[in-house]
């Protein structure tokens, strides 16, 4: 997937979230009562469902949005959204399949080397920011891609963007930054 | 001033005069201009000759306080409103800043932060003090002074994380870089809270020599700097001979048990560890150890590694290892009493076991069993060298390693000298093994990460042949997606179980639902109903009344103010409520209109003599509050009020109150009603007081035995 270095990094894909509507009204009780695999949330107004093939959980409102989280890839989002649909069609509801968008993406991604946090921040000083009483990771967060890249000091990073593309440069951008600041192995 | 051009000559060289105030042409001498509008400072005598210049300061963002003309009203109400936000900022700022112990200069910078956020509109959707607390928090880390976001956040009782988000985000939009925290900025702070006397500055000393040998093995990265001063100041403590346990250090440090007994874990396995009290004082070791984190993923790693090998090869050679199984089990049993500790038990269940067991599904504690196996194995063979490379790699490893160090070397003596010809030719396969373990060890990580790529490039086509550009169905079972859908039976069920766990919530949605139809049925159907109730009360009492009484619900609403409390407080009156702000936050909710009326009535008889006493209190907010109230309505009413008893006084208690409403109502809007507010609820505390007064009939002394 990376080209641009001599090891092939993995950038492993953990999470996709995808919105959808189906411009019309759905009854969360009729939902409740007769799917599967439903949790009702009275206080959050939502009915959470989740599916088995592509592992996604959904929330549905009553408003017809329905947000699905959990899928690993951008077509798995899109068909189990897709399933989705089809369920609440069967259930009786005039469901249309509308403004099907991937909203964000995380991914995981792992340096063979460790990273100095320290350095990594000064050099970077307005983009990465490092509240080590907050959160064990640095943030980097890069504008122009509205990508947001965590460091760990062991080499890990999770980036999250609103689609796989735009976190694959991410990856790309960060490497050498990552480099320079790479904690020389001991032993 | 414009160069104009001369009426009478035409000429454009005109003289202006300052001083006389008047334009004059050179050309012809005409007098242009008559008392021009001068802008320098003029100069009056005052007072014992001492001359000053006349004229006001306005500071740019100070209040108003000017009265303008009737055109300038729109502005002065703007900067009005920004003028109070910055006064309003700049007290809290004092406030919480001198909770801190923060000097004036770094409150002053606060405050300067706090005025570009306000002009930046990062106020907006944010409470104040979140944004106060960042300012504060801001200076301290630019400044460096020993203040955590946990002090902050433990004085507001807010979660330090919110507080962490509003200040990450104020730093971001002021530009302002703050430095890095640095661990040894809290050792002194702490080591004075931890009273170690007069050996403070010796304890201090060394727990900061410990704090940036942590910072060299890298254990400070990624880790809040709290707890590595808690672990650094404990060794400290008990190497100068304090006796501080865990609790000691972590009431101070704010850490958690665990998390400190961590911290002492991974220090332990620093290679400094092992100096000496004195040694550690004047060496400083060279080598620098991997973060922990790093290390313990490391070891993962290649525990996974090594499963996989051997995994791979015991398959191969399993009839092999059954010969090596009886070969070991006679060595064990020679060399077992030489196994110590733990590891003795170890031996006795690894021997038949083990064998069958590592090809299993992989466990946490298959590989740690594997490798004494390994080890045994080995030993017994006399692969020295292997041994010590296998040895040296797990030997990075947590603290079982050194353990299985010390019981390895043991073992391998006895397998030296147990050793036989016959066993060379097996064991030179065996070694075969071992000797492609290591290697297979030393991979490095990017093989198991191309292994990944491969299986995840795999799988992709797959997935990207079975997409469709169809909106629907087209590879979405129906039959599977039917079994997402219950069939009745299974509804009918489920609804009940639904019906049955979800009754409260029902009964609640229910009564809703019946109490909205009534309210529209009696045409007082408001969004709130509840509020509304109360409002019908206030409508009964006296128009004076209703209007605090008002005011009394608006108090009521309020969720800081715990109304029980007061209650309780009651006995002590207002000695307890003037104390502090918090007691002064319990107020008594009037439950029924009559008891307000009557409050009301007493209401004027109580205020002066309880005046009297708070007058005499000193710093008291109440006392103060009433004061200014007493200032305003004393002139009108203070004579009458001593002399009376019954209730008659209400006319006179509704003029007063009116007339003491009408000043207040004159000045400024937020002042007086906190004022009526903090005077109505120092009288209803002193409700029960006022009774048992009332029964006695007698002023002052009465009172006093009470309180």
């Amino acid at each position: 997937m990376d080209s641009s270095n001599d090891e092939a990094l993995d950038i492993i894909i953990t999470n996709v979230v995808a919105t959808f509507r189906t411009r019309c009204h759905l009854n969360l009780r009729t939902i409740a009562l007769e799917g599967t695999n439903v949790i009702y949330k009275p206080e959050g107004g939502k009915v959470l469902m989740k599916l088995r093939k592509p592992r996604i959980t959904a929330s549905i409102w009553s408003s017809g949005k329905i947000i699905c989280t959990g899928a690993t890839s951008e077509d798995d989002a899109k068909r189990g959204a897709r399933r989705l649909a089809r369920i609440l069609q069967k259930l009786g509801f005039k469901v249309r399949f509308s403004a099907f968008k991937v909203v964000n993406v995380l991914a995981v991604c792992s340096m063979p080397f460790a990273i100095q946090l320290i350095d990594f921040t000064k050099k970077n000083r307005p983009i990465a920011s490092y509240e080590p009483e907050l959160h064990p990771a640095a943030t980097y967060r890069i504008k122009h891609i509205k990508a947001t890249v965590q460091v760990f000091s062991t080499g890990s990073i999770t980036v999250t963007g609103p689609n796989v593309q735009n976190v694959a440069t991410a990856v790309e951008e960060i490497y050498p930054l990552l480099f320079e600041v790479q904690r020389p192995r001991c032993k | 001033m414009s160069s104009r051009v001369c009426k009478t000559c035409g000429g454009s060289d005109i003289d202006v005069d300052q001083a006389r105030g008047s334009a004059v042409c050179t050309g012809c001498g005409s007098v242009l201009e008559d008392n021009i509008i001068v802008s320098e400072v003029q100069f009056v005598e005052g007072s014992g000759g001492v001359s000053s210049a006349v004229g006001q300061f306005v500071s740019a963002d100070g209040p108003v306080k000017a009265p303008l003309l009737g055109s300038g009203f729109h502005t002065s109400v703007g900067k009005e409103s920004r003028a109070q936000t910055l006064q309003g900022g700049k007290r809290q700022i004092q406030q919480l800043g001198s909770q801190l112990q923060l000097n004036q200069h770094c409150l002053d910078t606060a405050f300067n932060f706090f005025k570009m956020v306000v002009s930046k509109h990062l106020t907006r959707g944010r409470k104040t003090e979140h944004v106060i607390a960042a300012c504060l928090y801001l200076v301290c880390r630019t400044e460096g002074t020993p203040h955590m976001l946990l002090d902050l956040s433990d004085l507001l009782q807010v979660n330090v994380y919110i507080l962490g988000k509003t200040f990450l985000l104020l730093a971001r939009e002021l530009c302002i870089n703050a430095p890095a925290i640095d661990p040894c900025l809290y050792i002194p702070r702490f080591a004075h809270l931890m009273e170690f006397g007069m050996k403070t500055h010796e304890v201090s000393m060394t727990a900061l020599r410990l704090v940036q040998r942590m910072k060299r093995d890298w254990m400070h990265t990624g880790r809040r700097p709290s707890g590595l001063c808690g672990a650094a100041l404990l060794v400290a403590a008990r190497m100068h001979k304090f006796r501080r346990t865990v609790k000691d250090v972590i009431s101070v440090v704010k850490v958690c048990q665990t998390t400190l007994r961590k911290r002492l874990t991974e220090f332990e396995d620093t290679p400094t560890s092992q100096l000496t009290i004195d040694e550690f004082m004047k060496v400083d070791l060279e080598q620098e150890c991997d973060p922990p984190s790093f290390t313990a993923g490391q070891h993962k790693v290649k525990m996974q590694q090594l499963e996989h090998e051997l995994a791979r090869k015991l398959d191969e050679v399993e009839g092999e290892i059954s010969c090596y199984k009886d070969e070991i089990e006679t060595e064990l049993e020679k060399s077992r009493p030489k196994l110590r500790g733990i590891y003795a038990a170890y031996a006795k269940e690894i021997d038949p076991d083990d064998v069958e067991v590592s090809s299993q599904a992989s466990e946490p504690e298959v590989p740690e069993v594997e490798d004494a196996d390994l080890q045994a194995a080995a030993q017994h063979l006399t692969q020295n060298f292997l041994c010590e490379v296998i040895q040296e790699e797990e030997g990075r490893g947590k603290k079982p390693d050194d353990g299985k160090q010390e019981a390895g070397s043991d073992t391998m003596e006895a397998g030296s000298d147990n050793m036989g010809a016959g066993p060379y030719r097996q064991a030179a396969p065996l070694a075969v093994i071992l000797g492609k373990l290591p290697i297979a060890a030393g991979l490095s990580l990017q093989q198991t990460f191309q292994t990944f790529t491969e299986s995840d490039q795999g799988e992709k086509p797959d997935d990207e042949q079975s997409e469709s550009g169809e909106l629907d169905l087209k590879d979405i079972d129906d039959q599977e997606i039917d079994k997402y859908i219950l069939n009745d039976r299974e509804v009918e069920v489920k609804t009940e179980l639904w019906m049955k766990q979800n009754a409260e919530y029902l009964k609640e949605q229910k009564e809703k639902e019946e109490r909205i139809k009534k309210e529209k049925e009696q045409g007082t159907y408001k969004e709130k109903p509840k509020k509304s109730k109360k409002k019908k009360e206030q409508i009964q009492a006296l128009t004076a009344g209703e209007a605090i009484e008002r005011m009394l619900e608006k108090k009521k609403i309020s969720s800081k103010i715990n109304y029980d409390v007061l209650r309780d407080l009651n006995s002590r009156g207002t000695g307890g409520v003037e104390g502090s702000s918090p007691s002064r936050e319990t107020s008594d909710p009037p439950d029924t209109a009559s008891t307000t009326r009557r409050r009301l009535n007493r209401r004027r008889r109580r205020k002066t003599s309880d005046a009297n006493r708070e007058l005499a209190t000193t710093t008291s907010i109440m006392g103060k509050r009433v004061r200014l109230l007493l200032s305003s309505t004393s002139k009108k009413k203070k004579t009458d009020v001593q002399a009376e008893n019954t209730v008659t006084m209400t006319t006179e208690t509704s003029s007063e109150v009116t007339t003491k409403l009408e000043p207040d109502r004159s000045s400024a809007p937020s002042v007086p009603t906190t004022v009526v507010e903090e005077e109505e609820e120092e009288e209803e505390v002193e409700e029960e007081c006022v009774s048992a007064l009332q029964l006695v009939g007698d002023y002052g002394c009465e009172e006093e035995d009470v309180f």
